[in-house]
């Protein structure tokens, strides 16, 4: 096949995409915002029963700008929308978002005037996660999924856009 | 109703006569109702001589349309830490002056408290010395709990920029 037909053992080729995406999907720092009921379940995953860290997900770092991953967990009030969307431009690209629970995905039981009706009126989300709130392997799918999402992408994905 | 609360009632209602307007209770909880003309010295009197020097919560409610003697409450309830007994106060607030004296001067649990029912009623607190939203962002316009108020809110929680990256 090419290149490997003649070259040492041990090399590989692959596409830049391809390796670049790996690097990205399988070292995913998630930003843990965590707010109300559904943060107590992203604790719950990030510790060591259900361990989140397997899925390289394993720096937790609560300043944006060393993240690439927020997980919105929990309702999100009047108050705290502009909060979030500061803590959403401060990470750098590319990044993701995972809308953990019913109130951050549309808005939940809480359809009253200060809580906003899903997060992603504002900030572009990539999973929504249902459940109020969702189990601990829930959380794990969709860390899952948005690794085949990023194992997907073009490389231009994220640029800003014209 | 326990003794604390006959003495408590008594006390209001001799020494305030002019403006206590009822008594009341429900599920065991007594409470006097009063005119907000005296009602700093209504409290003080049952803070320094009947010992209710705990005040729990202090709230308000809305009674539109439901033929009350005015439209708001505001509902004191104190606590009496050595005797252990409830008693509430009641003062009437009519709809068109929305106002009555600050308790902050008699507990110090007041002022937040009194912060809420503003934010959430529209009920301003004369005295008070820093009167102004604690629930609600500060640019939020309208109370909310007031029963003509709907649940849904006037947009404002759709009301914020959207990410363009």
């Amino acid at each position: 096949m090419g290149v490997e037909t003649w070259a040492p053992e041990g090399l590989l080729t692959t596409r830049t995409a391809d390796l670049i995406n790996w690097g990205r999907a399988n070292s995913l720092w998630p930003m843990p915002f965590g707010v109300a009921c559904c943060a107590i379940e992203m604790m719950a995953t990030l510790a060591s029963n259900y361990d989140m860290s397997r899925f390289g997900a394993e720096a937790i770092r609560f300043s944006p700008r060393q993240s690439d991953l927020m997980i919105v967990s929990g309702r999100i009030s009047l108050k705290m929308m502009p909060v979030l969307f500061k803590i959403w431009e401060q990470m750098p690209e590319p990044k993701w978002c995972i809308s953990m629970g019913a109130c951050a995905s549309c808005g939940g039981i809480f359809d009253t005037y200060a809580m906003t009706q899903g997060v992603d009126r504002f900030i572009p989300v990539d999973v929504y996660i249902p459940g109020c709130p969702p189990r601990p392997e829930t959380l794990l799918d969709a860390l899952m999924k948005i690794q085949e999402i990023v194992a997907a992408e073009r490389l231009d994905a994220h640029d800003a856009q014209a | 109703m326990s003794d604390l609360q006959q003495r408590a009632l008594s006390a209001v209602e001799e020494r305030f006569g002019d403006d206590f307007l009822g008594a009341d209770s429900h599920a065991g909880q007594h409470w006097a109702e009063v005119k907000r003309d005296r009602i700093v010295e209504v409290l003080t009197m049952l803070r320094d001589e009947l010992g209710f020097d705990m005040l729990t919560d202090l709230t308000a409610v809305d009674y539109l349309d439901k033929g009350e003697r005015e439209r708001f409450a505001i509902v004191y309830v104190l606590y009496n830490m050595a005797e252990k007994g409830n008693f509430r106060v009641k003062a009437w607030v009519p709809e068109d002056d929305p106002e009555i004296d600050t308790a902050s001067n008699v507990w110090l649990a007041a002022p937040w408290a009194e912060r809420e029912v503003f934010d959430m009623y529209g009920i301003t607190f004369a005295g008070h010395s820093d009167l102004r939203r604690i629930l609600l962002p500060d640019w939020y316009e309208g109370h909310p709990l007031r029963k003509d108020y709907p649940l849904e809110g006037h947009g404002e929680r759709h009301d914020f920029e959207r990410y363009r990256s």
